[in-house]
C-alpha cells in the first residue's frame, strides 16, 4: 500500500490519553513483527492532563532509521480526541493521501475541506475503554484500541504481536488491554 | 542480575544507559533526579529494589552530594554511577573537579540539556562543555546502543591504571533520552571477557580507605608542593588515554562486533568526500542520513563524528583536514566570546594551527536549547560547504565568522 521506505505516523492527543504510551508501543510492535527498525519519538514540553500532545512513530522495513526529526509528513494520523482537528496546526497536517484513524462514534463533516485521497477510519476507542473498564482515576485509556485499530487498517502487525508487547508491558492488565484491542480491531470501520 | 543471553530491548536512550550501568556491574549507584536525565535513576532504583542489581543506592538531597558520596564510594573501592543533567551538573561542579583531581573513574551520564535562564530542558551541550577544563574524559553518544556502548567503554578506559580518570558519557536531552529504539543488551559472558574485573578489597592502586590504615587525602598544599605536578599529570594521562580509547574501541568491536571508528572519531564516507560535516551526538548520526541522500544526487560528501572532545583528537582533525578542502564543524553548543562562539569549532581550528593545511573551517551552531535539526536543514549545511568550496562564498548572514544555522531573525 505504501512505496516510501520509512513509514512516520502521527498521534494526536490530549494529556492523559496516552498518545506517548502508544507512538512507542506502535513501534515496539512494528519491531516485534519484522520491521528491521523502529523509533518512537515523543514532543515534550510543559504538558498537563488535557492539554494537546504529539509524538511520532516512524517504521522501515528495510533501513536503519537514522533520523530524529519529528514527522512533518505522516503517512498516518492517529487523532484520539475529535475537538483537536479543530487546532489549525493539527488540521494543516492532513495532507494528500494520508489515512485518518479518528476516535470517534459520531459522523465527522469535513465540508470539502480535506485534500484529494484521505483515506478516513473511525472507531470508538473511548466507547471500547469505558465498555472494558479501562480507565485510570475516570479517564479512559485509548492507546491500545487506537492500536488495534491501526493493525486492522494498515495490516502491518496482528492481534498476535499486539498479544506479546501487551502482556510483556501490562502484565496482569495485559487481558482487559486485549479486550479492547480485539474490540478495536473489529469495529474499525472506514468513513465514506 | 544475570543475563543469559543477548537481548534486543525497545527501550528510551535513558534506560539504555541504565542498563548499561547494569551490565557493568556497577557497585554504588548516587541519586538525584533531573529532567530529562531522571528515568535513568528511576530505571536503576528498580532494579536495585527488585534484587536484579547487587547494588548500593545512595538518595542524596543534590546534586553535589551526588558526587561527594560517589567520590567516598569510589575511595573506598567501588565502581561507581549516577547521571545528571544541565543545571544539575553545574550545582555539582565542584565535586566534579573534586573527583578528577582525585583521580577516580567515576562514570556519569549527561542527558544535556539547555542552560538556564530561560528555562529550557531540550537537548544542547553547553551543560557538559561547561565543565571541559575539569580533568573528565567526555564523549558523546549518536545513538540508543551507542550510550550502552559507551558506558562499558568508559569503564574500561577510566579504570585502565594508566588513566585513572572519570568521564562523562553525554547525549542530547530528549532527542535521545526520552525517543525508543531497539537497543542491543549483552551477555555476561561476553560482558566479563570485555569489562576490567571488579576492584578488589586493595582499590584503586593510588588511594583506598582502610579503617585499619587511617589516611588523609586532597588537603592543604602549599605552592612549592606536588599540586603544579599533580596538575600536568592529569593532563598529561589525559593525553596518553587517546591510545587507550583506541584499544578498547577495537577490542569492544571485536567482542561485540560493533565499530566506533577508532574510538575517538567515526567516519562516514569520507574516503571520496570533498567536504566533510563534524558533529557531535545525535546530529552525526542523523548527518549520515545526509550524506546518502546527497550522494544519490551525485555530491561527494563525507561525516565524522566526533566522539571524544576530551581528550580531543587533535590528529584525527588534522587527518579529516587532510582529506578534504572545507570541514564544516557543528556545535550544539555555545561559548561565549570564543573564537567560533562554539566550543568544537574552536578547538577543530586550532587543531589546525601551524599545520600548514590550508582547508577552510567553516564553524557551525545550530540546535541549541533543542530547536530542531531536520536531515533538510543538514543536507543544506553540506551545500553551503560545496558551494564555499567552489566558489569561496561564505553563507550569507554569518555572525562574527560563524554560522547560526537556524536562527530566528533577532532585532
Amino acid at each position: 500500500m505504501i512505496e516510501k521506505k520509512i513509514i512516520e505516523i502521527a498521534f494526536h492527543g490530549r494529556g492523559g490519553q496516552t498518545a506517548i504510551t502508544a507512538s512507542q508501543l506502535l513501534a515496539e510492535m512494528a519491531y516485534e513483527s519484522g520491521f528491521k527498525d523502529a523509533i518512537a519519538i515523543p514532543i515534550i514540553g510543559a504538558e498537563r492532563r488535557g492539554a494537546p500532545i504529539q509524538a511520532f512513530s516512524k517504521i522501515s522495513r528495510d533501513t536503519q532509521i537514522r533520523s530524529y526529526s519529528s514527522v512533518t509528513d505522516p503517512d498516518f494520523i492517529l487523532i484520539f480526541d475529535t475537538t483537536l482537528l479543530m487546532i489549525p496546526r493539527v488540521f494543516a497536517t492532513i495532507k494528500e493521501g494520508v489515512i485518518l484513524i479518528i476516535n470517534s462514534n459520531l459522523k465527522i463533516y469535513f465540508n470539502n475541506n480535506l485534500p484529494k485521497n484521505v483515506k478516513i477510519y473511525m472507531v470508538d476507542a473511548t466507547g471500547i475503554s469505558l465498555k472494558h473498564e479501562l480507565a485510570i482515576e475516570g479517564f479512559p485509556i485509548l492507546n491500545i484500541p487506537m492500536l488495534g485499530a491501526f493493525a486492522k487498517v494498515s495490516g502491518f502487525y496482528g492481534l498476535d504481536i499486539m498479544e506479546k508487547v501487551i502482556k510483556k508491558k501490562f502484565g496482569s492488565r495485559a487481558e482487559k488491554n486485549m479486550k479492547t484491542a480485539r474490540d478495536a480491531f473489529e469495529m474499525v470501520k472506514e468513513m465514506i | 542480575m544475570s543475563q543469559k543471553e543477548q537481548e534486543i530491548k525497545f527501550i528510551s536512550g535513558n534506560v539504555a544507559a541504565a542498563y548499561a550501568a547494569r551490565s557493568a556491574k556497577v557497585q554504588v549507584i548516587s541519586a538525584y533526579p533531573i529532567t530529562p536525565q531522571t528515568v535513568v535513576v528511576e530505571k536503576l532504583s528498580e532494579f536495585v529494589d527488585s534484587g536484579d542489581m547487587p547494588a548500593q543506592y545512595i538518595k542524596v538531597e543534590s546534586e553535589h552530594s551526588v558526587m561527594a558520596s560517589l567520590i567516598g564510594a569510589s575511595i573506598a573501592g567501588t565502581r561507581t554511577f549516577s547521571a545528571t543533567a544541565g543545571q544539575g551538573l553545574l550545582y555539582m561542579s565542584e565535586m566534579v573537579h573534586w573527583a578528577a583531581g582525585t583521580r577516580l573513574p567515576i562514570v556519569m551520564t549527561i542527558a544535556s540539556r539547555g542552560i538556564a535562564p530561560p528555562w529550557n530542558i531540550w537537548a544542547d551541550f553547553t551543560d557538559v562543555i561547561s565543565q571541559r577544563d575539569a580533568g573528565w574524559l567526555t564523549a558523546f553518544a549518536s545513538s540508543h546502543q551507542e550510550i550502552y556502548d559507551g558506558v562499558l567503554m568508559a569503564y574500561k578506559i577510566c579504570e585502565n591504571e594508566e588513566v585513572l580518570l572519570p568521564m562523562f558519557v553525554a547525549y542530547g536531552g530528549f532527542v535521545l533520552s526520552h525517543t525508543f529504539k531497539p537497543v542491543i543488551i549483552e551477555p555476561d559472558d561476553k560482558l566479563e571477557k570485555f569489562l576490567p574485573p571488579l576492584p578488589d578489597e586493595k582499590g584503586w592502586p593510588h588511594i583506598f580507605i582502610d579503617p585499619e590504615r587511617p589516611m588523609m587525602h586532597g588537603n592543604l598544599i602549599m605552592p612549592s608542593g606536588f599540586y603544579y605536578e599533580f596538575r600536568m599529570k592529569i593532563h598529561d594521562e589525559m593525553m596518553k588515554s587517546m591510545h587507550i580509547i583506541k584499544q578498547t574501541a577495537l577490542e569492544f568491536e571485536k567482542i561485540f562486533g560493533r565499530s566506533y571508528g577508532n574510538g575517538l572519531i567515526q567516519e562516514y564516507k569520507m574516503d571520496d568526500a570533498e567536504v566533510a560535516l563534524i558533529n557531535i551526538g545525535g546530529l552525526a548520526l542523523q548527518a549520515e542520513q545526509a550524506v546518502d541522500e546527497l550522494r544519490q544526487e551525485g555530491y561527494k560528501v563525507g561525516s565524522v563524528k566526533l566522539r571524544h572532545f576530551r581528550p580531543f583528537p587533535t590528529e584525527e582533525i588534522i587527518n579529516i583536514a587532510k582529506k578534504v578542502d572545507v570541514i564544516g564543524v557543528v556545535d550544539r553548543d555555545t561559548a561565549f566570546g570564543s573564537p567560533t562562539g562554539g566550543a568544537v569549532s574552536s578547538e577543530c581550528k586550532s587543531a589546525l594551527h601551524g599545520t600548514g593545511i590550508d582547508t577552510i573551517i567553516l564553524p557551525i551552531i545550530t540546535g541549541i536549547g533543542g530547536r530542531e535539526v531536520s536531515v533538510e536543514q543538514q543536507k543544506e549545511e553540506f551545500k553551503k560547504l560545496i558551494k564555499l568550496k567552489e566558489t569561496g562564498e561564505l553563507p550569507k548572514d554569518m555572525i562574527h565568522g560563524t554560522l547560526w544555522d537556524g536562527i530566528l531573525e533577532v532585532k
